[in-house]
């Protein structure tokens, strides 16, 4: 391998450091942001580090608004939807990986066009469905419009997944007396978690930021609002507590930031197992 | 241990026919190998067997039972994948396991089959790790540690061993030789290696495009193949064709071969006058002090023997479909080989005259490729 020149090490170290810097200037806005005073915010040159960090405003917002009710809610919600949709996709993509069906590719193609309409087109007849049924206010209407989005791509991930695990291990499972349904519970996903894992943490990761659905769906009942939902209402008509919006959009972070961490691996390799063959 | 029977076996996928009334007894404890070129059925006709694949019609019987609509796991059988087929997230203990745990079978006596068959296999070292760890020999063994350690009816093994270097393929296969004898259970092998053929089993069957071309022993099909396929199919390098009309000579049927007279076996006397298609293996041809003369177009030395290659007189080349060849694609149908292990130093472009021996050679007709007897 050919040996890269000092200068173009220096140039590709000053472009990574440019990136990280770009992504990450954003969050440590968020910290500077919640940790000074509302009215300091808009003075001028601004404060790269407060002189005097308000560390209370974290426990104020505890205090002083249902900011564990509205974490719990969203809690609920996303491990709800990445379930539903985890059991949806597990069999829908097992069925096109596995199975030569008439049409088969096409519905593939199908499902995966489902996820290019925009979630704001599928609002209205899933808002009408849902009053009918009484759902309008429920922490299920948000669960369900979520997995009508994320099922798709999640069908397609794991199959892309499934698609790289040899057919021969399943019959060797069928002719070691497995059945059809056990061969995927005992063979099929215990070798594709890697690949669940990331189709897992996509699925809470997109309910998780979920506000359209909150807004639209939840907006009547005030003890299932989401987290997004609350932070959002901190924003007040005539005055906006910036610091305090903050720091309750910094402590939403935290969960996605911890299990990012935990399974960035996962997440990566499960990404990337379909490209290969 | 069982017999194993295949009825009027078809398969067809959509208006393709991959398997044509496939008819086979197999005896109990007898070691069955399917060869054949790729896509000739083999593999599917093993699969049916495991219940992996429907059939289109026929029965299938494993020890007198009708197995024809069973699934996999009720058929009684072990299988072992070309690519091993290895659980990865389990070690190899709970691979070999793996099937005593499915058949209900209590945790104490899996682990004691599991180990006795681990010890015949020698994979006690290895029984905690998992199949990553170990190397491609390894891991076969522990892909027939899971066929034996159940006592099935019937073992079925797809190119077990492909996925094996040269000189661990033929150790290998010895083993399974062994390991077969030992336990005396039916095995039913696919390989599209003629040589494992040979070497491992009691009954060959030879596949082409569907259809069972020749069932036998290795000597049966060696010596005496049915037709002119599993004579090109069988052997290596595999037999020599030529082409020439029948005669009649002065001490019986003879054809020309370079324009010099050979004989032929007396049986050939029903057909003089007659165009027809003869063979004759590389390693049965004589080099003598008379005889045709040809001029070697190349040498190959492989240490202890020598394949000498020569153009095959203009008027005797067949013209036989490639596929009808069978596996010796790399043969050219003007070339002929001569398979010597003599100590005498040949050189390209040397002339030898050769002998043909009569009960050496075999006899095709041409149109429908069967031997002419």
């Amino acid at each position: 391998m050919e040996k890269r020149s000092p200068l173009a090490t220096f140039g590709l170290y000053a472009a990574a450091i440019s990136a990280c810097a770009i992504l990450l200037f954003p969050i440590y806005w968020m910290i500077v942001t919640a940790l000074q005073p509302a009215t300091n915010l808009r003075s001028y040159p601004p404060q790269f580090w407060p002189a005097a960090p308000q560390w209370n405003v974290f426990g104020d917002i505890l205090a002083k608004h249902p900011y564990a009710m509205w974490f719990m809610n969203s809690i609920l919600i996303a491990l709800a939807t990445m379930i539903m949709s985890l059991a949806v996709s597990i069999l829908a993509a097992y069925a096109l990986s596995r199975f030569r069906l008439k049409g088969g590719t096409g519905l593939g193609l199908f499902i995966l066009t489902s996820k290019m309409l925009p979630a704001t087109l599928m609002i209205i007849p899933l808002f009408a469905i849902f009053k009918s049924v009484g759902l309008v206010g429920s922490l299920w209407s948000v669960v369900i419009a979520q997995a009508t989005l994320i099922v798709p791509f999640c069908t397609w991930m794991l199959k892309g997944y499934f698609d790289t695990i040899p057919p021969e291990l399943e019959q060797a499972a069928l002719v070691d007396g497995c059945s059809p349904l056990g061969t995927i519970f005992r063979i099929v996903l215990p070798v594709a978690a890697p690949g669940l894992a990331a189709t897992a943490l996509y699925a809470f990761v997109v309910s998780w930021s979920d506000f359209l659905f909150g807004r639209t769906f939840l907006t009547t009942n005030d003890e299932n609002w989401t987290l997004q939902m609350g932070i959002a209402s901190l924003k007040g008509e005539f005055v906006t507590e910036w610091n305090v919006i903050m720091a309750g959009s910094l402590m939403a972070s935290v969960p996605i930031i911890i299990v990012y961490l935990f399974l960035e691996r996962f997440l990566v390799g499960g990404l990337a197992a379909g490209s290969e063959k | 241990m069982a017999t194993v029977e295949f009825e009027h076996i078809k398969k067809n996928y959509g208006g393709v026919e991959a398997i044509s009334d496939f008819n086979l007894h197999i005896e109990d404890g007898e070691f069955c190998v399917f060869v054949g070129p790729s896509g000739c059925g083999k593999s599917t006709a093993l699969k049916m067997l495991a219940g992996l694949e429907a059939t289109s019609g026929g029965t299938i019987q494993i020890g007198g039972r009708d197995v024809t609509e069973l699934g996999p796991g009720k058929r009684d059988i072990a299988m072992v994948f070309q690519n091993y087929a290895l659980y990865p997230h389990m070690s190899v203990r709970k691979n070999i396991g793996f099937g005593l745990k499915m058949a209900g079978m209590p945790a104490d006596a899996i682990n004691s089959r599991v180990e006795e068959a681990a010890r015949v296999l020698e994979l006690t070292p290895y029984l905690d790790r998992k199949p990553r760890a170990l190397s491609g020999g390894q891991r076969q063994r522990v892909a027939l540690g899971r066929a034996i350690v159940r006592e099935p009816k019937a073992f079925l093994m797809d190119e077990p061993l492909s996925n094996l270097d040269a000189k661990l393929r033929v150790q290998t296969r010895s083993e399974i030789v062994k390991l077969q004898k030992r336990l005396g259970v039916t095995t039913i092998y696919v390989t599209h290696d003629q040589t494992e053929a040979l070497t491992m089993a009691d009954k060959i069957v030879v596949m082409r495009g569907g259809l069972i071309q020749q069932i036998g022993s290795a000597e049966d099909l060696f010596h005496s193949p049915k037709n002119i396929f599993v004579a090109g199919f069988i052997g290596s390098p595999g037999m020599n064709f030529f082409h020439g009309r029948v005669e009649t000579g002065a001490r019986g049927p003879v054809t020309r071969f370079g324009g010099q007279e050979i004989a032929l076996p007396d049986h050939c006397a029903s057909v003089v006058g007659r165009d027809m298609v003869f063979g004759i293996r590389p390693e049965h041809i004589r080099v003598g002090d008379s005889g045709p003369h040809v001029g070697l177009s190349l040498v190959e030395n492989l240490g202890t023997e020598k394949i000498l290659h020569f153009h095959t007189p203009g008027e005797n080349v067949l013209e036989l479909d490639r596929t009808v060849m069978a596996n010796d694609e790399e043969r050219d149908a003007q070339t002929m080989l001569i398979r010597v292990i003599d100590d005498h130093r040949y050189n390209d472009g040397d002339t030898l005259s050769l002998a043909f021996p009569v009960d050496k050679i075999h006899v095709f007709h041409p149109d429908t490729h069967e031997v002419a007897r």
